[in-house]
């Protein structure tokens, strides 16, 4: 890196901390500046359409802020080996036809750290970058209905590049185009359709990363060799809630994430597709969803083991009617955690004697005719499994089954997620306790007691 | 200062005697005091009150009710090993189907037994031999034993949010209190429904029967025969919701739901029905068919209890 002319801007500098807007023209900066060069730009209000065509760090300092107005793109950058560092970008146009974005990238090897983005229709948006670094952006979309929104995040053909410590929230999705070898890890996702979306993007890495308040979590379709690793998805909701969507995808390892609170937890739609056997889903605590697994019909080759199902309200499903027979649920003897497991562990092995099978007859019931589900939290829906156990004619025949079900969550998840003694749930404990006892007081021990005594009102001696 | 009447009662094999006051007393000043309609719906209730406490079926309900409670809260939060992992799930879902299950069942018998049991002892007539009118009795009956149950209700609910609170469940406070709330309305609900069946009934033993097959059919039969009825009929979602609606179970269960942030879509395609559209608003609804589910039996009850002898 050569540091050779290190353009300070004078004038800014002279009126700073009461930089007036428009007293420094960035575009003259950067025209004036030979490539290599770093330009540093003060604090202040900079309107108008940045265009970067050489090798240049343009660095803010005391976070300037770049306003689209309202219109158009804000930064476009063609040329390779740019940085940008330290801004605050906002107000780009919503055109979606136009794909209006804040910083929008056609070259190779850009560093885009540290910057601050808000109201943007798109945010990053790299086409043809490989070995790119965005790192440390927080990116906050427009609150548009999600059909008119862009996506936070897009890289197309950007092999190589290292997404990290991101939040990025109301957006459309932050999506992986043709971009293999990606490194996507410490990112914040929330309020957006999907958290992170890959398309066609081999071997990729996606680690340690928070998901909530998504459609979907994060959404791998027609891609392969991915590992998902250590992620937290929570409370992804709406009509297709996923923690996390497989479609078509091959080869993958999802190992020790936490899904918790989602419609469906996993669903598994066509994968994996083309390499048989590849699906490889362990170590993760399914917790607390709607459905824990959902498997489209006739899906085969994956292998769930050593994950802990923890009260979810349907722990495996299967769209529509079919089988899970090409599935495996153990690996080396070792099944899954249930939490609805009824049998016990004779031989101390910590797997129980008796298989895991999913056999309930109002899920059965349900996955014929979905509105069914209207019943369920009601007595009824208990009544309905009471018979099946009682009448086995009547039984459904299992969906799954797991021969070495666990018999102790092989890893203890969510400890992170918090566990606190809730005052406010102390309080409401003592507030229900001396309203019941406050009314058995007043009965036996009262002044109204007395009262009636005294007036000798309808007493019974 | 009080104009005393001591009268002998012999009746129903109770042999008492029974001190009694006139409700119409006889003020300092020599002038005749009527006491307000507020003040004997009080008194009734205040004697209500004083009697189930101390009566069985309230010690065994309210046992029954804390213990179940505390079984439900101590179990699910030693299942998610305090890991923070549960949020809305088998906490809630067990207190709405325990409280779906026993609740309706204790107002129902508390309502039944009420009229019917003093109209067999002849308390009834000697009650209504006093200067109160027949809706101020009747009023006074639901008074006590609403608060009856709010004490049950409490207690168990009191007793569940402490174990809660101990085993740091991260259940949420303000949707347990909304949960203690709706079960209070649908307690007097079928306390309603329960004082309808009382004031129809001549003998104690059939309003305790009509009460249970009542509950069983609330809870269990009208579901059952819905679900049969949505399969064999292939009935159209905002059909299927709209009947569910007429059962104050299900809409105590449904409500317990939304206000426990958790989105009606849990429920299948017709919750996504109702969410789409009514959106917000199917709390309304829920409302009014509870507040309806209070009043309508309630009146039914007053008009009967109107026009029947009182023996």
């Amino acid at each position: 890196m050569r540091y050779g002319g290190i353009i300070f801007a004078a004038i800014g500098l002279t009126c700073w901390p009461q930089v007036v807007f428009g007293s420094v023209d960035i575009s003259q900066l950067i025209s004036a500046a030979k490539a290599g060069d770093t330009v540093l730009v003060p604090t202040g209000v900079y309107r108008g359409e940045i265009r970067i065509d050489k090798p240049l760090k343009l660095i803010g300092v005391g976070r300037p802020t770049l306003d689209g107005g309202g219109n158009g793109d804000i930064i476009t950058i063609t040329a390779p080996d740019v940085e940008i560092r330290g801004f605050r970008i906002c107000g780009t146009g919503i055109d979606l036809d136009k794909e209006n974005c804040a910083i929008r990238v056609n070259a190779a090897r850009v560093t885009i750290v540290d910057n601050i983005l808000d109201d943007v229709l798109f945010g990053i948006d790299l086409k043809e970058s490989p070995d790119s670094v965005i790192r440390g952006n927080h990116i906050g979309g427009k609150v548009l209905d999600v059909a008119r929104r862009g996506d936070g995040l897009r890289l197309w053909r950007a092999d190589r590049t290292i997404v990290e410590d991101n939040e990025i929230h109301n957006g459309r999705d932050a999506i992986l185009w043709y971009s293999t070898d990606v490194i996507v890890r410490n990112n914040k996702s929330h309020d957006g359709r999907y958290g992170f979306h890959l398309m066609f993007s081999n071997g990729v890495t996606i680690e340690k990363n928070d998901l909530f308040d998504n459609s979907v979590g994060v959404y791998l379709m027609y891609s392969s060799k991915l590992k998902l690793i250590g992620n937290r998805m929570l409370r992804n909701r709406g009509p297709s809630g996923y923690g996390l969507g497989l479609k078509e995808t091959d080869d993958f390892l999802v190992q020790g994430n936490i899904f918790v609170g989602n419609c469906v937890g996993i669903y598994i739609d066509g994968s994996p597709f083309a390499t048989p056997d590849s699906g490889r889903i362990t170590e993760n605590t399914i917790s607390a969803n709607d459905t824990g697994v959902e498997f489209l019909p006739a899906v085969k080759g994956n292998h769930l083991w050593s994950n802990s199902f923890v009260d979810n309200f349907e722990q495996i499903a299967i769209l529509g009617r079919g089988e899970l027979t090409g599935n495996e649920f153990d690996r080396d003897e070792r099944g899954n955690f249930w939490s609805d497991y009824p049998g016990y562990d004779r031989d101390g092995d910590g797997v129980g004697e008796a298989n895991y099978e999913s056999r309930l007859l109002f899920e059965n019931l349900t996955a014929r005719e979905p509105s069914l589900r209207l019943f369920m939290f009601s007595p009824i829906h208990q009544a309905v499994e009471f018979i099946a156990r009682a009448v086995p004619a009547v039984r459904p025949e299992p969906k799954f089954t797991d021969y070495y079900p666990l018999i102790e969550p092989p890893i203890e998840h969510g400890a992170e997620l918090g566990s606190s003694t809730s005052l406010v749930m102390v309080a409401l404990s003592a507030g229900l306790l001396s309203i019941a006892t406050a009314v058995l007081g007043i009965v036996f021990f009262s002044p109204i007691r007395d009262a009636m005594r005294e007036r000798r009102f309808i007493a019974v001696i | 200062m009080h104009n005393v009447v001591q009268s002998d009662l012999k009746s129903g094999g109770l042999v008492g005697r029974v001190e009694t006051v006139a409700v119409v007393a006889v003020s300092h000043h020599g002038r005749l005091r009527v006491p307000s309609f507020a003040s004997n719906v009080f008194r009734i209730a205040a004697r209500e009150l004083r009697e189930s406490a101390r009566s069985r079926w309230f010690l065994l309900y309210t046992a029954a009710f804390v213990a179940l409670g505390l079984g439900v809260s101590y179990v699910s939060a030693a299942s998610s090993g305090g890991s923070g992992l549960s949020g809305f799930g088998r906490t809630t879902a067990g207190l709405i189907n325990l409280v779906i299950l026993v609740v309706p069942l204790m107002a129902l018998s508390a309502g039944a037994g009420s009229i019917a049991s003093d109209r067999e002892r002849g308390m009834l007539a000697y009650m209504l031999a006093q200067p109160i009118t027949r809706l101020e009795l009747l009023l006074g009956k639901f008074t006590g034993l609403a608060a009856v149950l709010l004490t049950s209700i409490c207690l168990g609910f009191g007793v569940c949010a402490a174990i809660l609170a101990w085993k740091g469940s991260r259940t949420d406070p303000v949707a347990l209190a909304s949960l203690v709330g709706l079960t209070f309305l649908l307690a007097m609900s079928m306390l309603g429904t329960g004082l309808m069946i009382s004031v129809a009934t001549r003998k104690s033993s059939v309003a305790m029967g009509v009460a249970i097959f009542s509950w069983l059919t609330l809870v269990f039969v009208s579901d059952l025969g819905l679900m049969a009825g949505a399969v064999a009929l292939r009935m159209r979602i905002e059909n299927l919701f709209a009947l569910s609606l007429v059962n104050p179970m299900q809409v105590f269960k449904m409500w317990a739901l939304v206000s426990s942030d958790t989105s009606l879509d849990v429920l299948g395609p017709a919750g996504l029905y109702a969410t789409d559209i009514w959106g917000a608003g199917v709390t309304w609804i829920f409302a009014c068919v509870m507040v309806l589910w209070i009043i309508l039996p309630l009146t039914v009850a007053a008009s009967i209890f109107s026009r029947r002898s009182p023996i």
